[in-house]
């Protein structure tokens, strides 16, 4: 049967990655729901698939700022509208603004926890309330929200705060069949990485497209032999 | 097409105080909401009659907008015994076949729902043997008055199946004879119609007390036995 993805964050990085490797396999993913931040990046991924289109997929692409939460609420209304259910969530979105406890701007740590954290609940909150039945859910965590590092409060707060929710997730959507995993990559090659490592060298660590790899055995079915509450991943 | 008669409409003064017992939390949500999702997964339920306790309509209401329950709902207000309960929700059952559940046996599967379906014949309910011995007696003096055939016994469970007609002709002829049941399998066979069993899950308990609710939310954690 064929089955609709969700991905957030879906311009660059893991979300990025994550679309090409379902589009661009000959599977049962049809319908692509991208979210993403109005940008150049996600300007070409759209136009990318959409020029080279080998099995006749739809995409859905979304301009969204995740901090806007009325926003996502409508906009599952609309989702729902348009692609009739959702199969697969990758709630991927994330966003850092690293700084010490004392130079920390609230307005950060809101918008932090607004992107991390309300939005992938309001997402599968609202697709809920919209009778839709997941499948699978991938909360992307991060190593760092198992564990508090300097300079990183407000990210590993937020991060922590995905896995603690994903485990929750996981046990109340269990009475739809719904499975729920939460992935803590460690280094990863993405911008945000840039952002908490600057001095780091990309090619040295693991890729987005690895990570891909693992959502892409999550759906797989062996994927469903996997029962983990947070999946660790890092090279 | 079966439409389920989902009750709900009692007061379960042994579990929680000062509140109805279906709203009380098992594993973390209401216990109506697990039979609620189960019968929505089951395409031949395409009615649902649900009871509700005076002054929780909205209550009940909000809870199967928040669960996305997306079989139609017909709301009843609960009769003060089951069976002024079942002699109101009867009638607003559009199909001929119901399917009786409680809400206070949040173990049920969608797959309980489906055997009783697949089932061909009219009359039927889960039951289960009983493990252990039951003894008749005499309550007044504390006298054991003979034995039972342990083999000759079932634990009545639900969910149960019935032609409506059955059902609604066992009901009349309690009320004209003022007999007095708690659960509607034996009725309607003492009535005179045909009611056949098959087993159930022993997982299928029914929650009234606070053990309970703690074995409930135990046995809903699924197995997590590993080594």
């Amino acid at each position: 049967m064929p089955k609709s993805m969700l991905i957030t964050g879906a311009s660059k990085g893991i979300g990025a990655a994550t679309a090409e490797r379902f589009f661009y396999a000959d599977n049962d993913v049809t319908d692509f729901i991208l979210l993403a931040r109005e940008s150049e990046e996600f300007e070409k991924l759209i136009a990318r698939l959409g020029g080279d289109n080998p099995h006749g997929k739809k995409v859905y692409p979304h301009f969204i700022d995740l901090n806007d939460r009325a926003r996502i609420v409508g906009l599952m209304h609309d989702v729902m509208n348009e692609a009739g259910k959702v199969d697969y969530l990758v709630n991927n979105a994330g966003y850092t603004a690293p700084s010490a406890l004392q130079q920390i701007d609230f307005i950060d740590f809101e918008r932090t926890i607004g992107v991390n954290l309300y939005a992938p609940f309001t997402i599968v909150q609202e697709l809920l309330h919209c009778g839709n039945t997941f499948e699978l859910i991938v909360n992307i965590a991060s190593t760092a929200g198992m564990g508090g590092r300097p300079g990183w409060l407000t990210y590993g707060a937020s991060k922590a705060a995905v896995i603690n929710m994903s485990e929750a997730m996981k046990d109340e959507l269990s009475i739809y069949g719904t499975r729920v995993v939460c992935i803590s990559p460690g280094r990863c090659a993405t911008d945000l990485r840039r952002t908490l490592a600057p001095d780091e060298d990309p090619t040295t660590i693991m890729q987005p497209e690895h990570v891909a790899s693992v959502i892409d055995m999550l759906a797989s079915d062996v994927g469903h032999l996997v029962d983990s509450q947070n999946l660790v991943v890092r090279q | 097409m079966y439409s389920l008669m989902l009750l709900n409409g009692g007061i379960g003064s042994r579990v929680a105080a000062g509140r109805p017992k279906q709203f009380i939390d098992v594993a973390g949500r209401p216990i109506i909401v697990y039979s609620l999702v189960a019968a929505d997964a089951v395409p031949e339920i395409d009615q649902i009659v649900l009871n509700y306790p005076e002054g929780f309509l909205q209550t009940i209401q909000d809870l199967v907008a928040d669960y996305a329950i997306q079989t139609p709902v017909t709301y009843v207000p609960a009769g003060a015994s089951r069976h002024e309960s079942v002699a109101a929700m009867l009638p607003e059952c559009r199909n001929d076949r119901v399917l009786i559940h409680e809400s206070a046996r949040p173990l049920v599967g969608a797959a309980d729902f489906k055997q009783l379906v697949s089932d061909p014949r009219e009359n039927v309910s889960l039951m289960l043997p009983i493990p252990f011995t039951v003894a008749p007696v005499d309550p007044e003096n504390a006298r054991v008055t003979g034995s039972l055939e342990r083999d000759r016994l079932r634990n009545v469970q639900l969910p149960q199946k019935f032609s409506k007609a059955d059902l609604a002709a066992a009901h009349d002829k309690a009320r004209e004879e003022h007999l007095v049941f708690t659960e509607d399998a034996t009725l309607v066979a003492v009535t005179g119609h045909e009611v056949h069993y098959i087993d159930g899950q022993d997982t299928n308990i029914k929650v009234t007390t606070p053990t309970d609710v703690k074995l409930a939310g135990f046995l809903l954690a699924g197995d997590d036995d590993d080594a």
